[in-house]
């Protein structure tokens, strides 16, 4: 809400301040990115894995939320992210109802289940709360693996792409459709963070009694925390369906939720971009960069194991992710500061 | 008549449960690697799985090519255990003191990647297939069959636990181990080479996570998802044990492999496995911290 209060202190122009206004302009030229792939410039199986970044984004930015800001540990994710995939298919595929249909109940009904975790979060706490997300995502996985009527079990299960408003959509439009699924996913994040809500998040973080002793309550916001990481990882699995066009049980297991957990410590936490990137490192540059490398490239394996050396790397000397590296990072929490104090200071009064 | 059916009936409850004590011990073991981690350099291991894979991999690799006997194969799959685990604490774990503690559970996730790419690049894509101990045999008692190589797994599993628990109360060394697990800056001011227990819990758990590999094998075919299942089920362990004792989560694994196969068997076999996890949920709830955890104070 500041953003706009001082354009003569900052030499940036006041449009590049508006945060809103730069989100849709990196969604902007991510959605270029098939022109690419038409034009003969970027091989179109490039195409695939940005788009698998796109995707798998939404939900680390779930998780981001989740651990940035309520300091609640999550490895539910894989299983939450099945769920919506397999919803959405069955009600596409089997049931033939709309593709609205499907992504609002491939959404909620995940999201009622991380309502119950968030009631359980106030019992369980650090890695027990962790190993007890984990749990829930085993028996979701177990589940796809045996309700065959439904998941079609260790077959998977297929659909086409999307057919929204009558159109039926193609490669290139669910590209699209996921760059403007996850920018407006990004916008969302930007103001809830920033908001009053996103606040409460912060100071729960920091402790959760003195959080009490200002009117946070607990309960509420633990279930808000949990519901939206819930609601981000279901929407990433439906958008993964309709973009991959498959779902099998083995793609929702344990390290797909410690993948997702690497992205978003990888790229900083609290840092809506840094997810970004911290997607992009983990799914798209074993693939896409380290596969491409003269030597390493060709030997079956040796992307991963970079990637993992990378990954430790990152972690060992970049404790705040790739986003604290940013040197204009540090700059702007110092011009924030100032900003933080009025706000606050009228409240008290 | 119904005597006889209460025999089989009975007969069927022993081998269920000489069966789950199969699983269990291999559950167990890779349960104890990771608590050990945990304790000593607060880590969850979530590696514990992939290390474990790898280690078998070349167990495997070492039985196929080389001809060696088993055992043989299996003392140079230690070895290897040995050597890598010293080599994660060498080269990563000791230098992450000042790293946050979550972003150190990131760093065993870096290494399921390298050694999920090591193994295929070492020992190629196709699944292999390792043998039993024993090939053949059974025991017959009370009407249940149980195999040779299942009681030597059995036994194998509870003698390794039994020594390693001596040494933990008993001896010098596992007085170490267990000060540097209560607290490492004080256990380093009292001399105690925290750094050496580390290394050697780092090596421990390589061996442990190894020999469940080398006990699950035979039952399925050595891939990359060889050990996924253990790793769950270790994890939840821990939980259902807590993370407060080492023979906590030795416990849980136990209860684990045990109600499971009696779930698939009575209740489900669909869904006798959904059943354990939910009733480990519903444990957490009413003991957050497991079965023998005691409870956190938290400071305001």
């Amino acid at each position: 809400m500041n953003d706009l209060s001082s354009p003569f202190t900052n030499a940036k122009p006041a449009l590049w301040r508006n945060a809103y206004l730069r989100f849709v302009l990196f969604g902007l030229l991510i959605a270029t990115l098939p022109l690419f792939s038409s034009l003969g410039l970027m091989k179109s199986s490039t195409l695939n894995y940005i788009g698998n970044v796109l995707v798998y984004a939404v939900a680390a930015l779930g998780l981001n939320l989740l651990l940035g800001y309520a300091g609640l540990i999550s490895l539910g994710t894989a299983g939450f992210m099945g769920l919506g995939s397999y919803i959405a298919a069955y009600i596409v595929k089997d049931m033939g109802m709309s593709f609205w249909a499907a992504l609002v109940a491939a959404v909620l009904i995940p999201t009622l289940i991380g309502l119950l975790i968030g009631l359980i979060s106030l019992r369980i706490e650090g890695i027990y709360l962790a190993i007890a997300t984990l749990c829930v995502s085993e028996i979701l996985l177990k589940s796809f693996e045996q309700a065959d009527s439904i998941t079609g079990g260790m077959q998977g299960k297929s659909v086409s792409y999307p057919v929204v408003f009558g159109h039926a959509f193609n490669r290139s439009s669910t590209y699209l459709m996921l760059v403007v699924v996850l920018t407006l996913v990004m916008m969302l994040t930007h103001s809830f963070v920033n908001g009053q809500k996103g606040r409460a998040l912060h100071a729960m973080r920091g402790s959760e009694v003195a959080a009490q002793a200002m009117g946070v309550n607990l309960l509420q916001y633990r279930l808000i925390a949990f519901s939206l990481a819930t609601a981000y990882s279901a929407l990433s699995g439906v958008l993964y369906v309709f973009f991959v066009k498959f779902s099998y049980p083995s793609v929702w297991n344990m390290n797909l939720s410690l993948y997702v957990l690497a992205a978003v410590v990888i790229g900083g936490l609290r840092s809506i971009y840094g997810t970004v990137i911290g997607t992009f490192v983990v799914w798209a540059v074993p693939d896409l960069i380290l596969k491409n490398l003269p030597v390493v490239g060709g030997i079956n394996g040796l992307p991963y194991i970079f990637n993992g050396i990378l990954i430790i790397v990152v972690v060992m000397f970049a404790p705040q992710g790739i986003s604290g590296l940013w040197p204009l990072k540090k700059k702007k929490k110092r011009q924030q500061v100032p900003q933080q104090v009025p706000p606050s200071g009228k409240e008290a009064g | 008549m119904t005597m006889l059916s209460l025999t089989n009936e009975l007969g069927t409850v022993l081998q269920l449960f000489m069966r789950s004590l199969e699983t269990g011990s291999v559950y167990a073991l890779a349960a104890l690697g990771i608590i050990i981690i945990y304790r000593t350099s607060n880590i969850v291991h979530f590696a514990q799985g992939s290390l474990g894979m790898f280690n078998t991999f070349v167990v495997t690799y070492v039985f196929l090519s080389f001809r060696l006997p088993l055992w043989a194969s299996t003392l140079c799959g230690v070895a290897a255990a040995i050597g890598l685990g010293f080599l994660v604490d060498l080269l990563i774990i000791r230098h992450t003191k000042k790293v946050s503690p979550l972003a150190k559970q990131i760093i065993t996730l870096g290494l399921i990647m390298v050694f999920l790419g090591l193994a295929p690049m070492l020992f190629g894509v196709d699944p292999l297939s390792l043998p039993r101990f024993l090939q053949s045999g059974d025991v017959n008692f009370g009407g249940a069959s149980i195999s040779h190589n299942a009681i030597l797994n059995i036994s194998l599993g509870l003698v390794l636990m039994g020594i390693l628990f001596y040494v933990l109360q008993k001896t010098k060394m596992g007085l170490a181990v267990r000060t540097t697990a209560s607290n490492e800056p004080v256990a380093r001011l009292m001399g105690v080479p925290t750094r050496r227990v580390t290394l050697a819990a780092w090596a421990l758990a390589g061996v442990l996570g190894c020999l469940s590999g080398v006990m699950i094998a035979p039952t399925t075919t050595v891939t990359t998802s060889l050990m996924d299942a253990v790793q769950v089920n270790a994890l939840f362990g821990c939980v259902l044990g807590g993370f407060q004792t080492f023979y906590g989560p030795v416990l849980g694994a136990y209860i684990i492999g045990v109600g499971r196969n009696f779930l698939v068997y009575y209740v489900s076999s669909i869904w006798g496995e959904q059943i354990m996890y939910l009733l480990i949920l519903i444990f957490l709830i009413f003991r957050p911290n497991g079965l023998i955890g005691k409870k956190f104070i938290k400071k305001v």
